[in-house]
């Protein structure tokens, strides 16, 4: 079992969560349902990332996305009108051969992660400070941080050039 | 199994249900919140990879931090195209979008 400073039972239930609400994101027919599943799933992720060592994460997982990606999706969601009806209108017609892809796909990946030779793994590696990772970040990894923010200015920019509606001029 | 494997299985488990949502749904805007649970399950298996082994440290965190800036930014984007379009089509259903077919 998941070994670690925790009892094997955490992994299961932060299993157990974050894969139930992953299911309900996807089969839930009422959109607004999918959104609030995803932010419990998101929640979830952020409580493994807690048990893998890694709180940074943990805190950017919940501040980046229970914070601010579930609210746009819910505000995209409550701009656009969401048609209810039959089974159709929610899934396409692909969604058989989808679901044997899906299964057929993590079968594969299971058997390749579980029997390839990753080398040794250890118990429990050592956790890097937060000094550390700043250092990281604005030493050796410097250029790939610069380019973040060029990307992040760039889907500012697209998003309001996009979203913005041009005013009729008299 | 080791420890490392069980976390693994989990961030593919994770994947296939989101790449399963991107291509069954038919809401764009479920599309796009399966595809944050994919970018998860990616960042599950690195922070996982991080942590159980040693390699240099720190880089498995700064990795999901990047994944996790990018997929802020995708978010953005792919929810104002399909703002922009439905405005115009008024529907969010993937197979309406269909003006570059031939």
């Amino acid at each position: 079992m998941p070994g670690g400073d925790f009892h094997p039972w955490f992994f299961i239930v932060i299993a157990a969560w974050v894969l139930t609400c992953g299911l309900g994101v996807v089969l839930f027919k009422k959109v607004m349902y999918s959104a609030v599943s995803m932010v419990f799933c998101f929640l979830g992720v952020a409580f493994a990332y807690a048990l893998l060592n890694a709180p940074l994460v943990a805190v950017v997982q919940i501040l980046v996305y229970v914070g601010a990606i579930s609210i746009v999706i819910i505000f995209a969601i409550m701009l656009t009108e969401v048609q209810d009806g039959r089974f159709e209108l929610f899934f396409n017609r692909q969604t058989a051969a989808a679901g044997v892809l899906a299964l057929a796909a993590a079968a594969v990946l299971a058997i390749v992660s579980i029997s390839a030779d990753i080398g040794p793994v250890g118990d429990k590696a050592l956790t890097p400070s937060l000094k550390m990772l700043s250092r990281l970040l604005f030493d050796r990894y410097v250029f790939p941080f610069e380019l973040v923010s060029l990307v992040l200015v760039a889907a500012m920019i697209g998003a309001i050039v996009l979203a913005h509606r041009e005013e009729e001029r008299p | 199994m080791n420890p490392l494997d069980w976390w693994l299985l989990l961030a593919i488990l994770l994947f296939c249900i989101g790449a399963f949502g991107v291509l069954a749904r038919r809401n764009v805007i479920v599309v796009v919140m399966s595809l944050e649970i994919m970018l998860n399950a990616v960042n599950i298996a690195l922070v996982a990879i991080a942590n159980f082994r040693g390699g240099s440290p720190g880089a498995g965190t700064l990795f999901s931090l990047f994944i996790i800036v990018l997929a802020a930014a995708e978010v953005t984007i792919g929810l104002a195209i399909v703002i922009a379009n439905y405005r115009n089509r008024r529907t969010v259903q993937t197979d309406t979008y269909d003006e570059l077919k031939g």
